[in-house]
C-alpha cells in the first residue's frame, strides 16, 4: 500500500479529483496506473485505440459503444481527469446510512449508473432506447444463426414488456424500472482489490 | 451534478405550478418570514407540550419525505432546475443566518426518513385519525413553512456541497457545521481509511474530541430527548469508528491490524468461492454445453454428474464393507468349493470369450454373491461378513430413497422460491446478460452463443404463452393422440407378452433355432428402435411446448421399457425356479455324499477326507450368482450398445455428411440425413434404467457398482465429446425445468420397482445351501435374528420381539397414513396461498400498466373530482391514496406543492379571517371528499387552482 505515494506527485489536482469523484486517494492512485497502463505512447492522454487493446473490450459486442462513452464530445484525446470522471460512476457504492436525503446524489448512484448503461443503449441520446436501437444491439448480441423476424420479435416483446406508457419506446424511467430488482449497485461497481 | 438533489425537488414541482400562476410567486417568498416567525414563535411552548405535540412533529419528517421522495424520478429535469434555483438564491440569501437551527432538525429527521412507504403511511393516517383538526392544521401550515425552509437550507447546501456529495463524510461535516471546509478527506468508505493524509488525522481527531466532549456534556444540553438519543448514538458510533485508526500506539496498531485482517479474510473468502467452484467435476463441460446446447441438454449432463455421485456412495459401502473385507480376511481363493472354480469349467476359465461373459475365474471371484463364505465372522476383527453384507444391501437402497428424495424436496423448495421474475424476462436479457468481464474470445464464443439460446429458449416459452387457437380441435387432436400412442403400447405389450409365452413353449423343445433363442430380444430391441420415434410423431399432434412433450415422451417410453423389464425379470424368476428345483437334487446328492464320508470316516481314519479336491466337488446351480450374472452381462451389453450407437449413429453419420457433402447431389446437412440432435429423452431413459439394473443387480454382483461407475465416468466425457463434436442443437431450444425433479421422479419410480424383486427375493427364496455368505439358513434376513441373538444383550432381542408385533405394527402404519394425509393438505392450502399472491402481483403490475397506459381513459371520474375540489383536497386525497397507487405517489409532490401555495395564500387571509382550517378538520376524518366542499370558497379562485397538478401529470 505504500507505493503509491510516489504517484501522488504526478496526478494534478490530486484533491481536485478526490472531491468531485469521491474515490479515496488510494484507489485514484491505482486508476491512476491503470491509466498509466493504458496509455501506451505515455502521452498522458488516452485514445481508442487505447481502449481497443482491452480484451474485455474488444470481444464484447457492446465495446465501441462503451469506448465511445468515454470520449463524450467527439473529443478523440482522454486525459485523466475525464477518465477518472467518468470511472467515478462505477465507485462501489458504500453502505451509508447516515447520508440523509439533504446531500446531494453522489456520482456513483444507482439512477447514475443506471444513465451510463442507458447511453449505451441510447445512441442518438434522445432520451429514449428507440425499436431500432434495440434491434441494433440485439444484433450484436446474437449469433448469426437467430433470423431477422425472430430478431424483431424480440425486439417487439422487449418494448412491450418495458413499454409502460406506450409510446413504442424505452425511456429512462421505463428502462429504470424494468432493471429495479437488479442488483445494479453490485454490478456496476469497480471491485479494487482490497 | 453539483447541484443538491433534495433542493432540485422543490424547485421542480416549483417550476411546474409555477407556470400556472405566476403571480404567487412573490407572495410566496414573502410569506416563508411571516410563516417561520409563528412557527419559532409556537416552538418553546411546543417543546414543553404532551404527546400529541410531538407526535405531529414527527408528522413534518414524513411529508418531507414524502416531498423529497422524486429526486430520483425528476433526474432528468435536473440541468433546467439549476437554473431555477440560482433565480431563487437571492431570496433566501436573508435567510441564511437562521439555517443552523433548521440544519439539525433537518438531520436528525433524515433518520426518521430511512424508514419506508408502508410504515409512514400508517403513521401519517394514524395521527391524522387521532387528532385530525390539529394535524390537518398544520400539515397545511408546515407545507407552507416547508418550502421555505427549504429554501433556507438550499442556501447552505450549496455552501455545503462538496461535503455533501461525498455522503456519509460530508454528511458528518455538516453536523459539525464546518463549511467550506475542502473535503480533502475524502475516504467516503471505511475501506479507504488508511489513506488520510497527515492533516487530515489531525481534522478527525478534533472531530473525535469533539464527539467524545459532545458526549460528556450531553446530559446538560438542552434538547429533547429523542434528539440527544439519535445524537449521542451518532457520536458513539463516529467515535468507535475512528478513534482506532487515530490512536497512538498499541490502538493504532491494532485497528490496522484489524484492517489488514480483514481484508486479508475477504480475499480468502473470494479464493475460496472460486476454489468451490473450480471443484465442481465437469461444470465447465456442462456450461459450455449448456451455452451451446441450452439447458434442457445439460440436464441430462447434471443429471448424470448427480447419480455419479450416488454410485459413487453406493460404490464406497458395497467395495468398503463387503468386497474388500472379504478380500482381505476371508478365505483364500480355492480353499473351499465355492471359491473354487469347478473342475469341467477349468480348461476354458481363463479364455476371453468366457470371462468376456463373466464365467470362469469372473464368475468364482468377489464381484459375485456365491464367493462369499458363511462364516459368522472372519479374520482377526471377527468380521461379521454376512450380517454386514445384509446390511449393506438393504443400506444402499435406504440411501438412494433418502437421497432421492431429499432432493427432491429441496428441488421442489427451489422452484418455489424463484417463480418471480417473469415481468422483465426479455428486457433482462437483452440488458444484462453480457458479462463484462469476459476477456478470452473463445470464452466469448461461448456467451454468445448462451445468450442466443437463451433468448431461443424464452422465444419458445413466449409462443407457448401466445398460442390462442381453436381450442376443440386442440382437445380433440390431444385426445387422439393420446388414444393412438395407447393403442401403440398396448399392442407393443401384447407382442411382449405373446413372444414371452411362446418362448416358454420353446422350453420344452431340444433343439433351438437362432431365431427362436434370441426371440425375445430381437422383438424387444426392434420395439426400442421403432415405437419412441413412433411416439415422437404422434406426439406432434398434441402440439404442446417441447419441455411439456418431452415430459410425456418421457412417460411413455418408460411405460414401453417397463415391458423389457417386466421379460426380463419373468425370464429370469423362470430361471431362478428352475434352479431352485435343480439345487434340491444336488443338495440331497450332496448330503448323500457327505453322510457316506461321515460313515466312513467315522470307520477309518480321518485323512480320507481332504482327498476330494473343492474343485470336484457336487455343487449346486447357485441362483444367486446366475441372478446378478444376468444382471451384469445385461448391464455390459447396455454400455456397449449405447456406445456403438453413439459411434455409429452419431459420430459417423457426422463424418459422413460433412465430408460426402462436397460431392453429393443434394444438401446433406440440410438435407435428408443431417446431423442428428441429441435425444434427451432416450438418453435419459437408459440412464434410469440402467440405475434401475444397477440397484437390482448389486444385491447379488457387488462387482456391478464398480462397474457402473466405469460406465458413468466414461460416459460423461465420451457423450459431452460427442454433443459438442456431432450433435446440432434442437430446431426447438427450450428451457429445461429449473429443476431435475421430472427426472427425479422417473428414478424413485424405478428404484420402487426395482426395490420389489429384490425385497421380494429376499423374503421368499430360500438361499443356496452351498453358496453365499447366507447359505444354510432357511431365508436371508435371518442373519439378522442371528445376530441379535448372539452378539446382543438377551432383552434386545425381546424389544424386537414386541416391535415385530402386528399390533405394533399396524397403528404404526395408521399414524403414518393420517401424518401424511395431514401434511399433504396442508402444502395444498400454502400451494393455493402461494398461487394467489402470485395472481395478485401480477394483477396488480397490470394494473399500473394499465393506468399508465390509459391514463385517460382510466380514471376520467378521478380527474372530474380533481376538477370539482379544491387543492387542498387534492392534497389530501392523494397522500391518502398514496399506498394503492404508485402513480400518485409520484405526481403527489407537484399536488402538495399546490397545495402549499394555495394554502401559502390562506395564511394571508388567515391574519384577517378567523383559522378557517380548522372548522373543516373538526368533522370526522373519514368523508375526507365530503368535507372538502367548506374549504372551497376559501381557497379563492377555485378555477385555475386545482388544475394545478393536471398539468403536471403528462409530463412525466
Amino acid at each position: 500500500m505504500g507505493s503509491y505515494s510516489s504517484h501522488v506527485s504526478k496526478i494534478e489536482d490530486l484533491q481536485g479529483i478526490i472531491q468531485e469523484t469521491g474515490f479515496s486517494k488510494a484507489h485514484v492512485c491505482r486508476l491512476y496506473d491503470r491509466f498509466e497502463g493504458l496509455d501506451q505512447n505515455k502521452a498522458g492522454q488516452l485514445s481508442r485505440e487505447d481502449f481497443q487493446r482491452i480484451g474485455e473490450l474488444a470481444v464484447n459486442p457492446l465495446g465501441d459503444r462503451i469506448i465511445n462513452a468515454f470520449f463524450p464530445d467527439g473529443n478523440q484525446t482522454l486525459d485523466f481527469r475525464s477518465f477518472i470522471r467518468i470511472l467515478a460512476c462505477f465507485r462501489p457504492v458504500t453502505v451509508d446510512k447516515s447520508a440523509g436525503p439533504n446531500s446531494p446524489e453522489p456520482i456513483n448512484s444507482r439512477s447514475n449508473k443506471l444513465r451510463f448503461a442507458f447511453q449505451l443503449y441510447d445512441q442518438d441520446r434522445d432520451g429514449k432506447i428507440s425499436r431500432d436501437e434495440l434491434f441494433q444491439v440485439l444484433r450484436m448480441m446474437l449469433e448469426a444463426q437467430v433470423t431477422d423476424d425472430q430478431l424483431d420479435s424480440i425486439t417487439d416483446r422487449t418494448i412491450q414488456e418495458a413499454d409502460l406508457d406506450g409510446d413504442g419506446a424505452i425511456s429512462f424511467e421505463e428502462f429504470r424500472k424494468s432493471l429495479e430488482n437488479v442488483n445494479l449497485e453490485h454490478k456496476m461497481s469497480i471491485r479494487f482489490l482490497q | 451534478m453539483s447541484k443538491a438533489f433534495g433542493i432540485q425537488i422543490d424547485d421542480d414541482e416549483m417550476t411546474e405550478s409555477e407556470e400556472e400562476d405566476d403571480d404567487e410567486v412573490e407572495e410566496d417568498v414573502k410569506q416563508p418570514e411571516k410563516k417561520r416567525k409563528q412557527q419559532n414563535s409556537r416552538k418553546p411552548s411546543k417543546a414543553s407540550q404532551d404527546e400529541e405535540d410531538s407526535s405531529e412533529e414527527d408528522t413534518k419528517p414524513k411529508q418531507r419525505n414524502n416531498r423529497r421522495r422524486p429526486p430520483v424520478q425528476n433526474g432528468t429535469k435536473k440541468n433546467k432546475n439549476n437554473k431555477d434555483d440560482e433565480s431563487e438564491d437571492d431570496e433566501s440569501e436573508e435567510e441564511a443566518a437562521k439555517n443552523s437551527r433548521k440544519k439539525t432538525r433537518n438531520k436528525k429527521n433524515s433518520k426518521v426518513e430511512e424508514s419506508d412507504d408502508d410504515s409512514e403511511l400508517e403513521g401519517e393516517n394514524k395521527k391524522t385519525k387521532k387528532n385530525p383538526a390539529r394535524s390537518n392544521n398544520k400539515n397545511n401550515r408546515n407545507n407552507g413553512n416547508k418550502k421555505q425552509k427549504n429554501e433556507d437550507n438550499k442556501k447552505e447546501k450549496q455552501a455545503n456541497q462538496k461535503d455533501n456529495k461525498k455522503g456519509e463524510k460530508g454528511n458528518r461535516k455538516d453536523k459539525k457545521k464546518k463549511k467550506g471546509k475542502s473535503s480533502s478527506s475524502s475516504s467516503g468508505s471505511s475501506q479507504s481509511e488508511d489513506s488520510l493524509s497527515e492533516g487530515e488525522l489531525a481534522k478527525v481527531l478534533e472531530e473525535v474530541e469533539e464527539k467524545k466532549k459532545l458526549v460528556a456534556i450531553m446530559r446538560t444540553k438542552a434538547w429533547r430527548m429523542k434528539r440527544k438519543l439519535a445524537k449521542l448514538r451518532e457520536s458513539q458510533a463516529f467515535v468507535e469508528k475512528f478513534e482506532g485508526a487515530l490512536g497512538k500506539g498499541k490502538g493504532r496498531k491494532f485497528y490496522a491490524y484489524k484492517v489488514m485482517m480483514t481484508k486479508k479474510w475477504i480475499k480468502f473468502k473470494r479464493d475460496f468461492e472460486n476454489f468451490k467452484t473450480s471443484c465442481i467435476p465437469w461444470e465447465m463441460k456442462i456450461k459450455e454445453i449448456e451455452s451451446h446446447f441450452g439447458s434442457s441438454v445439460a440436464s441430462y449432463f447434471i443429471f448424470l454428474r448427480w447419480l455419479y455421485g450416488i454410485n459413487l456412495v453406493l460404490f464406497g459401502l458395497t467395495f468398503g464393507l463387503v468386497v474388500i473385507p472379504e478380500v482381505l480376511m476371508g478365505l483364500q481363493y480355492g480353499t473351499i468349493p465355492r471359491k473354487t472354480v469347478p473342475r469341467e469349467e477349468q480348461p476354458t476359465a481363463m479364455d476371453f470369450s468366457v470371462l468376456w461373459e463373466f464365467g470362469g475365474y469372473m464368475k468364482y471371484s468377489a464381484l459375485f454373491y456365491g464367493y462369499y463364505n458363511n462364516q459368522r465372522m472372519i479374520g482377526v476383527f471377527k468380521y461379521r461378513l454376512p450380517l454386514s453384507y445384509f446390511m449393506v444391501g438393504v443400506g444402499s437402497f435406504g440411501y438412494s430413497l433418502m437421497v432421492v428424495i431429499r432432493t427432491m424436496a429441496r428441488n421442489a423448495n427451489e422452484s418455489g422460491v424463484d417463480g418471480d421474475d417473469g415481468d422483465f424476462n426479455f428486457s433482462w436479457k437483452m440488458f444484462t446478460s453480457w458479462d463484462y468481464l469476459i476477456g478470452n474470445p473463445e470464452t466469448a464464443d461461448n456467451k454468445f452463443a448462451s445468450i442466443t439460446t437463451s433468448f431461443k429458449e424464452s422465444i419458445v416459452d413466449e409462443e407457448e404463452n401466445q398460442k390462442d387457437e381453436n381450442i376443440h380441435l386442440r382437445r380433440f387432436l390431444i385426445i387422439l393422440a393420446n388414444f393412438l400412442i395407447f393403442c401403440c403400447l398396448a399392442g407393443s405389450g401384447y407382442l411382449i407378452f405373446y413372444v414371452v409365452k411362446k418362448s416358454q413353449t420353446y422350453a420344452t423343445l431340444s433343439e433351438l433355432t437362432w431365431y427362436q433363442k434370441n426371440e425375445i430380444d430381437i422383438v424387444m430391441a426392434l420395439l426400442g428402435m421403432f415405437v419412441p420415434p413412433l411416439f415422437e410423431t404422434i406426439a406432434a399432434l398434441e402440439n404442446y411446448h417441447p419441455r411439456i412433450a418431452l415430459k410425456w415422451q418421457l412417460w411413455r417410453m418408460f411405460a414401453l421399457f417397463l415391458g423389457n423389464l417386466y421379460t426380463f425379470l419373468l425370464a429370469l424368476i423362470d430361471q431362478v425356479n428352475i434352479q431352485l428345483a435343480d439345487e434340491e437334487s444336488v443338495k440331497n446328492k450332496t448330503l448323500a455324499m457327505l453322510n457316506s464320508f461321515n460313515l466312513t470316516s467315522t470307520n477309518s481314519t480321518s485323512a480320507s477326507i481332504p482327498q476330494i479336491d473343492p474343485a470336484d466337488f457336487p455343487r449346486g446351480p447357485c441362483w444367486e450368482t446366475g441372478v446378478g450374472l444376468e444382471f451384469t452381462k445385461l448391464t455390459v451389453s447396455d454400455i456397449l450398445v449405447t456406445y456403438i450407437s453413439i459411434l455409429v449413429g452419431d459420430f459417423i453419420r457426422a463424418v459422413f455428411v460433412r465430408f460426402v457433402n462436397y460431392c453429393w447431389c443434394w444438401d446433406l446437412e440440410y438435407g435428408f440425413p443431417s446431423y442428428t440432435e441429441f435425444d434427451i429423452s432416450g438418453n435419459v431413459l437408459g440412464l434410469i434404467f440402467n440405475q434401475g439394473m444397477i440397484w437390482m443387480g448389486t444385491f447379488y454382483s457387488p462387482g456391478l457398482i464398480g462397474i457402473n461407475i466405469l460406465r458413468l465416468l466414461t460416459s460423461m466425457y465420451y457423450q459431452c465429446w460427442a454433443v459438442m463434436c456431432c450433435n446440432v442443437p434442437q430446431s426447438r431450444v427450450f428451457k429445461a425445468s429449473g429443476s431435475n425433479n421430472f427426472y427425479m421422479s422417473l428414478l424413485l419410480l424405478i428404484l420402487f420397482l426395482s426395490l420389489l424383486p429384490v425385497v421380494y427375493t429376499i423374503m421368499t427364496f430360500t438361499p443356496s445351501f452351498d453358496c453365499g455368505p447366507f447359505s444354510g439358513k432357511a431365508k436371508m434376513f435371518e442373519v439378522i435374528m442371528e445376530t441379535i441373538e448372539h452378539d446382543f444383550p438377551a432383552f434386545i432381542g425381546q424389544l424386537f420381539g414386541y416391535a415385530a408385533n402386528p399390533g405394533l405394527i399396524l397403528p404404526g402404519i395408521l399414524l403414518m397414513v393420517l401424518a401424511i394425509y395431514y401434511l399433504n393438505a396442508t402444502s395444498k392450502t400454502y400451494e393455493t396461498a402461494n398461487l394467489e399472491l402470485k395472481k395478485k402481483m401480477q394483477m396488480q403490475r397490470e394494473e399500473q400498466k394499465n393506468r399508465r397506459n390509459n391514463k385517460n381513459t382510466v380514471n376520467p371520474m378521478l380527474q372530474d373530482l380533481e376538477d370539482l375540489l379544491p387543492s387542498n383536497a387534492n392534497a389530501r386525497k392523494s397522500e391518502s391514496g398514496q399506498n394503492t397507487n404508485k402513480k400518485v405517489v409520484e405526481k403527489q409532490p407537484t399536488v402538495t406543492n399546490g397545495a402549499t401555495r394555495a394554502h401559502g395564500q390562506h395564511g394571508k387571509e388567515m391574519m384577517l379571517a378567523p383559522p378557517t382550517p380548522r372548522t373543516v378538520v373538526t368533522k370526522p376524518p373519514n368523508p375526507r371528499q365530503t368535507s372538502r366542499p367548506p374549504g372551497q370558497p376559501r381557497s379563492g379562485p377555485p378555477g385555475p387552482r386545482p388544475r394545478g397538478p393536471a398539468p403536471g401529470q403528462p409530463r412525466r
